[in-house]
């Protein structure tokens, strides 16, 4: 199909009034064009035509509307043990779960799903789209990082069950002592495997990003100073909590940040967090994402669009916010050969809004394409039942 | 004195509309609005290009009761189901660093009332976010909860309500005594030996029963017909608060004993039962039929930073932008009762005043420059 005459956002910072082709759920064409003999045209003269939101780091599939009549249902938080690296985020995701929230309604077409922030090595991130049934067909990703935290998360999910850790000591120690054991370890033939330390070794080796989250900037400081000497390590912060943007260990190394939802104001960490600082580090190349929550039921769907205007009071470039929200948390999770961008070879991942929805509230989605099939249109109800 | 020069003011007063003019301030109070005014004596704030908007009206708020731990929880006693007695007054700590917060985006009024853990919670207050004398007006409501959060807390202690069947039949049931108990009064007369026993508790239900104040519910979905049903009964005011769904009962809640709507947060997931629809466009469906309807915080449950983004929402699904201002000024404050004193920019009417670059309620990027409650500087933007 072609989709015409649209002022189109390709996520990179470019806008250019032209037509994008879509065949076999990909763009295959930008450019002024003519329709082909039989092919489907919509008329976009108007809208405002953007990539599809990709949230880098998120709940959908797992929280929510997934939880069970079990116990445990919370999928991506396994917390028999602070140290799991050899788990897999993405058995932790049910399809028709994130489906049914109705997420293309707010310009979201993929999503990353960690395990949450509650064990030191948590384990691997994958990412999907975010409709359909079966995630093997959901699926843009896996392993595509592996999730961290040393936050105060793991001293209430374990010290208060009188388990380790209790403390900030045990998180820091044992977050060197397991890259140094990791960067040791060698699997031998005549030795069982190690699934955690091989696991980490691939982090060690840099084979795959490792995300930490961090509760403040002291806390990115350590595991800063924890991680520099692996020159293969690609470190991710996550968060952004406290940092105030003059961090030049953070802006020499462009060690890039995925900025979550400060939707929770009971939580004293989130409320330091601040935007003007993650300008300031856009602003000097570091890749800077806007996401929401991962482990957290309270999670809103509205995330990446509201954070996106918070983020407009600040920096009043909507080319530079959209990336936030597009391009660059696709580039971090490493999805960027697939989404995040209108480009040639891209899927097509398309939302048409009737405004610049970066600019004014009254930027509605008119259609919201995922791999070129439409998931949600204007006047479609949200609702779950 | 003081006089804001220039600027284009939303004043939210429908004799009024959309000015632009010159505000000036004198005494705490709005002292004239229009053209030219003089300056003499006054210290002047040149706020030419910019848009001046009434304070904010956050009608559902928890600010300054709720914390992170045991000992900032002041809004929720869930020890017994109906505890009409108390007062979110009692409940409040002025000195809350959330109201650092809430002044920042612009919130000057905030309608506080008790959690929503009971079925009949308290008694609910307007108040400041700054200034000397903070409240606005004390009690302007009883607050009230139906659905899961009564449920959730009483059946974890195997305690009645555990229904939705029992929360009705509570909330009845004490409307009902407060009833028996003013007649009682009432048949008492000067007789002090036949009046009945003070009951605080009943003494805080008369003025719902009287009219003067709502019954404000934390009502979803379908419940918020069981509410209605109760109201009818009782011939009293009702607040239905957090409302998602209220666009499937477009014509039944269209009611006089619905006093207003007060809809949101909706910065969640979809979730069955009562979590189960997402229904922003009600915002225009119920303004379009004359129902005051406002949105809300409900912070700290989520950041105060959100009513700007709720009024957005309304906006992005059908609502005109002066219109969806409402929502966060006169309407909100006609539906908190509160009206007369704040929630529109009119001669007499407290000096809770805002100055943005842009129009907050269309504009994503709108920048809060300046705050004032009571015609003091409580907030300026850092350049």
């Amino acid at each position: 199909m072609l989709i015409q005459n649209g002022n189109v956002h390709d996520g990179l910072g470019h806008v250019l009034k032209q037509d994008v082709r879509i065949a076999d759920g990909l763009i295959t064409a930008l450019g002024t064009l003519r329709p082909e003999a039989g092919e489907e045209v919509f008329d976009a003269a108007g809208m405002e035509v953007l990539p599809g939101f990709v949230q880098a780091l998120s709940v959908w599939g797992i929280m929510g509307n997934t939880t069970e009549i079990r116990p445990s249902s919370n999928d991506n938080d396994e917390k028999s043990n602070p140290i799991t690296p050899e788990l897999d985020g993405f058995y932790a995701f049910n399809g028709r779960a994130a489906t049914a929230q109705q997420l293309g309604a707010f310009g979201l077409t993929s999503c990353g799903v960690a395990p949450t922030d509650n064990n030191l090595f948590g384990g691997t991130i994958a990412a999907f789209s975010v409709d359909g049934l079966n995630p093997y067909k959901m699926v843009l990703g896996r392993g595509l990082g592996m999730m961290a935290s040393v936050t105060p998360n793991l001293k209430t999910t374990y010290g208060a069950r009188q388990m380790a850790p209790m403390t900030r000591m045990w998180i820091f120690t044992n977050l060197a002592e397991q890259l140094r054991k990791a960067a040791e370890y060698k699997e031998e033939p005549e030795k069982p495997k190690d699934d955690k330390l091989a696991a980490i070794r691939r982090v060690v080796d840099g084979e795959l990003p490792l995300f930490v989250s961090c509760d403040s900037a002291l806390a990115a400081q350590r595991v800063h100073e924890i991680t520099a000497p692996y020159e293969k390590l690609r470190l991710v912060l996550v968060n952004g909590f406290g940092l105030t943007g003059e961090e030049q260990w953070i802006i020499e190394k462009k060690i890039p940040i995925i900025v979550r939802t400060a939707s929770l104001p009971l939580d004293e960490f989130a409320m330091t967090l601040s935007l003007p600082a993650m300008a300031k580090f856009a602003q000097a190349g570091v890749p800077v994402a806007l996401s929401g929550e991962n482990s957290n039921a309270f999670a809103a769907r509205e995330d990446l669009l509201w954070n996106a205007s918070e983020m407009m009071r600040v920096m009043h470039d909507g080319e530079q916010v959209l990336s936030m929200v597009t391009s660059i948390p696709a580039r971090i999770l490493g999805i960027d050969d697939k989404v995040g961008s209108i480009e040639t070879g891209k899927r097509a991942d398309i939302v048409l809004w009737s405004a610049d929805p970066m600019l004014t509230y009254q930027a509605k989605i008119v259609r919201t394409y995922q791999g070129g099939e439409i998931i949600y249109k204007e006047g479609d109800a949200m609702k779950c039942l | 004195m003081l006089v804001i020069k220039n600027a284009t003011i939303y004043t939210m007063d429908d004799a009024t509309g959309v000015v632009q003019a010159d505000l000036r301030i004198d005494g705490g109070k709005i002292a004239e609005i229009g053209r030219d005014l003089s300056t003499d004596g006054a210290q002047v704030i040149d706020a030419a290009g910019k848009v001046v908007t009434p304070g904010f009206v956050d009608a559902h708020s928890h600010v300054g009761g709720i914390g992170p731990g045991m000992a900032e929880e002041d809004l929720n006693e869930l020890t017994t189901p109906l505890t009409p007695e108390l007062d979110a007054y009692y409940g409040i700590n002025p000195d809350d660093k959330q109201f650092k917060n809430t002044i920042a985006q612009g919130i000057t009024t905030s309608c506080l009332a008790p959690g929503s853990g009971n079925v009949v919670c308290g008694w609910v207050m307007a108040y400041k976010s700054a200034g000397k004398d903070r409240v606005v007006r004390r009690p302007v409501a009883m607050k009230g909860a139906m659905g899961i959060n009564p449920k959730g807390v009483y059946s974890q202690k195997n305690q009645s309500p555990m229904t939705r069947m029992a929360i009705a039949n509570t909330m009845r049931t004490y409307l009902r005594n407060v009833k028996d108990y003013m007649k009682k009064k009432a048949d008492a007369g000067d007789d002090a030996a036949k009046m009945p026993p003070y009951d605080l508790g009943l003494e805080h239900g008369i003025p719902v029963i009287e009219k003067k104040i709502p019954l404000k519910v934390h009502s979803y979905m379908h419940d918020m017909m069981t509410v209605l049903e109760i109201a009818k009964e009782f011939d009293i005011l009702i607040t239905l608060d957090h409302a998602q769904g209220c666009s499937d009962y477009l014509e039944e809640l269209t009611d006089p004993h619905v006093h207003g709507i007060i809809f949101g947060p909706t910065s969640a997931q979809l979730f069955p039962g009562e979590g189960g629809k997402l229904d922003p466009e009600c915002c225009k469906l119920f303004d379009d039929r004359g129902v005051p309807i406002a949105v809300m915080t409900d912070a700290p449950v989520t950041v105060v930073n959100m009513l700007v983004y709720e009024m957005g929402e309304a906006v992005r699904h059908g609502m005109d932008p002066v219109r969806a201002l409402a929502l966060v000024t006169s309407n909100a404050a006609k539906i908190v009762g509160v009206e007369d004193r704040v929630g529109s920019l009119a001669v007499g009417k407290d000096a809770d005043v805002l100055i943005w670059t842009k129009l907050p309620s269309e504009a994503t990027d709108a920048v809060l420059e300046r705050v004032l409650i009571d015609g003091e500087t409580v907030f300026e933007k850092e350049t």
